[in-house]
């Protein structure tokens, strides 16, 4: 059973998609959530449970079947661009995934959301990026070998500092990516990474130069098969528990120059980019978090004999309808927000003439040289930004990242109250379903902490919508390239 | 039961909370994670001192104390760990309601556990023997011995032993909080009982289970002050140590105002409202209206203490997250909030809701 909400056509619901029609195609999202809908019900609520007790007991274990099974649905490819054989999505795409996956198990989504995560700051490196890492990905989930990508930022002594650019400046910074002929040496630790422990490939935020962290934190490109990484442990957690959260550890881990994903010192940037893109997801996880302790409660108390009588009761209607109102608020700001970012903030960039032309080329043609040479080069890097200058605006991302902020606070406040009255209605005495709403009720909490705590995100939407403040969410248009150790190559 | 003085509660307290920070709170994790060997030896301890029959005379091995003791001492023990409170508080209601005859049965050190048969548990008396299922009976699996509360028209409080024929402990495996208190599906086919009181009748029974009713009320909103005050601070320690934008965490306002928060919601005292001046009564109304509040207010504020830590909070590892997974138990027993509401209506609205 699906909530009424949950029920209706992206069409019926969010009018706004379709005058942008032509970088959105609704079919596609509908379908897109159909298919999602069905491996859900196919293969994630059925194993959701078992899944939890196992990494209950084993933090370290993974269900690499799930990955596979969630690659055949395109899982693991909504955020890859087509150029690179993805389906091109941004924002709305993860967030219709998210909100699907999370109604059956938040934990087994998060692999698939973590995912994208990794994936997303290779975005903003243009072109250079479809033919490399990308395509790889792609063409192993083909082979249904899938590999997975992860996205490290947390450190032992900074968490939510990182994730803004003014408390990034006053941040105790720990890790180092420190200039070497070639490439970078990256020595640190980072903690609570989801799908660390798994990942082929991980999207790294690393200060070239820590007394200047804000300046020079920079996003790398890191092979986990590399020598120097080190998983340390994965996390035992309260919930969400079939994606491992791992700590990481790095000694000199060398990573070359072409994989320093936009520029030198553009970290900050992209990672105001990269969570307003993933706050809307995120949101999303929480909604649907929502949205299956609601199901599963309806579902209780329609058809088990233990909850006769209680739908009559007149606090249980209210308790439903209060649920029904909150879930479909948060589903509305998620997708308010989504949308800005793939519209308003973002998706300037991928209707890019250029870009759309540069796509057409083939791929075989693009990894030749001299194509190559130049998508790798500074030049073509410093042509991307000055591409995202021209398509979108500081204030632009600011605004939808502030939406975005504003849609993942509240999600996670909804999913916190509608799995705790959930569990309060059934009580300790049901078995099955008191089961599964614990677990979504454990679930829910991480909506609240992770992308930034809530108090940081609505701390966003003060300064970006109350304030209406602008931040420096672009990288900048003349880098600032500077000789350090060993030098340039 | 005798009227302890002020001096005498403080040092019960005291006792408790040294006992819940030297042999609890190290063994909190263990105690979570089920280990059924650290349970017993914890156990040893608080029979050691007395606290697993609180409320019984000197003649039945007990300390012949009041209710105002028996909750001082469970808050206290729930500052170290949440479930073993509940265990103590389970152990001592189930034993104030046996007989003389009963209770000399029952060797020094068993454990004991109330089972309310309350909120959907199906169970019949009829002929002595009773029928039917309860789920999550806290305390039940591993209990020496079990006191079932029927509530409804015929109100009893039964004892029987935990190996009676026809009697299926099941250990419930998806028990989410209070762990060392441990929790058993319970089936029941004739399993045959004993009246818990010596020669009550009906209304004396009433009595019994009303009262044994409000004394785990009473006793949830005493454990769930103590997980609050430990939430409170642990919070309060992590805010002093954690350094966020260059400064301690307790510098920012978000921070800050969630631990004012939990300290205005330590301001309630809910043994203050549920017993009468002497101690030895408990109000139940009161008693209800304590255990809505303060479940709540440690639902809350061990939330809030996860919010404080980040994502370390959510680690197992920090022991945070199990003072909320202990906290909504806390909302959940005997009876959800929200039916602990209409038993405090009940009397107003003069019918069964």
């Amino acid at each position: 059973m699906a909530s009424i909400t949950a029920e209706r056509s992206l069409r019926e619901q969010f009018p706004r998609l379709l005058p942008h029609g032509e970088s959105v195609d609704v079919g596609e999202l509908e379908r897109l959530r159909s298919r999602t809908r069905r491996f859900a019900d196919e293969h994630v609520r059925p194993r959701a449970h078992e899944i939890d007790r196992r990494t209950g007991k084993d933090p370290s274990w993974f269900d690499w079947d799930l990955v596979r099974a969630g690659g055949e649905q395109g899982m693991l490819g909504f955020l890859i661009p087509k150029p690179a054989g993805g389906t091109g999505g941004l924002a709305t795409q993860a967030a219709i995934v998210m909100e699907e996956l999370c109604a059956a198990c938040p934990g087994i989504a998060l692999v698939f959301g973590a995912h994208a995560l990794g994936v997303a700051p290779l975005l903003l490196g243009g072109p250079s990026q479809w033919d490399g890492v990308l395509a790889e990905l792609v063409a192993s989930e083909r082979a249904e070998q899938p590999l997975l990508m992860a996205c490290a930022i947390t450190e032992p002594e900074a968490g939510t500092d990182l994730e803004d650019p003014d408390l990034l400046a006053r941040a105790r910074v720990t890790s180092h990516a420190r200039r070497v002929p070639g490439g970078f040496r990256l020595s640190g630790t980072k903690r609570f990474i989801s799908n660390g422990s798994v990942a082929r490939w991980i999207t790294i935020l690393m200060p070239t130069d820590p007394a200047r962290a804000a300046q020079t934190w920079t996003c790398f490109l890191l092979d986990t098969r590399s020598e120097g990484f080190a998983v340390a442990r994965v996390e035992h957690k309260m919930g969400q528990r079939a994606c491992p959260a791992a700590e990481l550890t790095f000694d000199e881990v060398f990573v070359p120059d072409e994989r320093v994903v936009s520029r030198e010192g553009d970290g900050a940037a992209a990672t105001m980019i990269v969570l307003a893109c993933s706050r809307p997801p995120v949101g999303a996880i929480a909604t649907g978090i929502a949205r299956g302790a609601y199901e599963r409660l309806l579902a209780w108390l329609e058809e088990d004999r233990a909850a006769k009588g209680l739908l009559e009761r007149q606090h249980v209607q209210l308790a439903l309808a209060s649920m029904e109102e909150e879930i479909h608020l948060a589903r509305q700001l998620y997708m308010d927000a989504a949308t800005e970012l793939d519209h308003a903030a973002l998706g300037g960039i991928t209707s890019n003439p250029a870009v759309r032309a540069l796509g057409h080329v083939p791929a075989g043609v693009r990894r030749r040289a001299p194509m190559h040479g130049w998508l790798a080069s500074d030049r073509a890097r410093d042509a991307t930004v000055a591409l995202l200058h021209h398509t979108t605006s500081e204030r632009a991302v600011t605004r939808s990242l502030a939406l975005s902020s504003m849609a993942k606070a509240h999600g996670g406040d909804v999913a916190m109250r509608v799995t705790g009255a959930a569990l309060e209605l059934v009580g300790l005495r049901a078995g099955a379903v008191r089961a599964e709403l614990e677990k979504l009720w454990r679930d829910a909490k991480l909506t609240q902490i992770y992308e930034g705590t809530n108090q940081l995100n609505r701390l966003e939407v003060y300064r970006g919508l109350c304030r209406s403040e602008t931040l420096s969410c672009l990288p900048p248009l003349h880098p600032n390239r500077h000789e350090t150790e060993g030098g340039r190559s | 039961m005798t009227v302890s003085t002020m001096a005498e509660r403080t040092e019960i307290r005291a006792m408790a909370l040294e006992l819940a920070h030297r042999e609890l709170a190290p063994r909190a994790a263990a105690l979570d994670a089920g280990d059924a060997d650290i349970l017993a030896e914890c156990w040893r301890l608080l029979a050691e001192l007395g606290l697993d029959r609180v409320l019984l005379d000197e003649q039945h091995g007990g300390a012949g104390l009041g209710v105002a003791d028996l909750l001082a001492s469970i808050e206290e023990l729930a500052v170290g760990d949440g479930g073993v409170a509940m265990s103590v508080l389970l152990c001592n209601a189930a034993l104030a309601t046996l007989t003389d005859e009963q209770l000399a049965d029952v060797p020094a050190g068993a454990r004991w556990a109330l089972v309310p048969a309350v909120c959907g548990a199906e169970v019949t008396l009829s002929g002595g023997q009773l029928d039917g299922r309860v789920a999550c009976a806290l305390g039940a699996h591993g209990a020496d011995g079990l006191v079932m509360l029927l509530d409804g028209p015929a109100p009893a409080a039964l004892a029987l032993d935990a190996n009676a024929t026809g009697l299926t402990l099941e250990r419930d495996l998806e028990q989410m909080g209070m762990r060392a208190a441990p929790a058993a599906s319970m089936e029941l086919a004739r399993v045959a009982c004993a009246p818990a009181r010596d020669g009550s009748g009906d209304s004396a029974a009433a009595l019994n289970v009303e009262g044994a009713m409000a004394l785990l009320r009473a006793g949830t909103a005493a454990i769930a002050r103590g997980i609050t005050r430990r939430a409170h601070e642990l919070a309060l320690e992590y805010a002093h140590e954690r350094r966020q934008g260059g400064v301690t965490i307790i510098e920012h306002d978000a921070v800050s105002h969630m631990l004012s928060a939990m300290a205005v919601r330590l301001a309630f005292r809910p043994e203050l409202v549920a017993i009468d001046p002497a101690g030895l009564v408990i109000d139940r109304p009161q008693a209800l209206a304590a255990k809505i509040a303060a479940t709540d207010a440690a639902v809350a504020s061990t939330t809030d203490a996860v919010q404080v830590f980040g994502g370390t909070g959510y680690m197992v590892e920090t022991g945070v997250e199990k003072l909320m997974r202990d906290a909504k138990y806390c909302q959940l027993f005997p009876e959800p909030n929200w039916v602990a509401h209409d038993e405090l209506m009940r009397p107003a609205r003069g019918r069964d809701l």
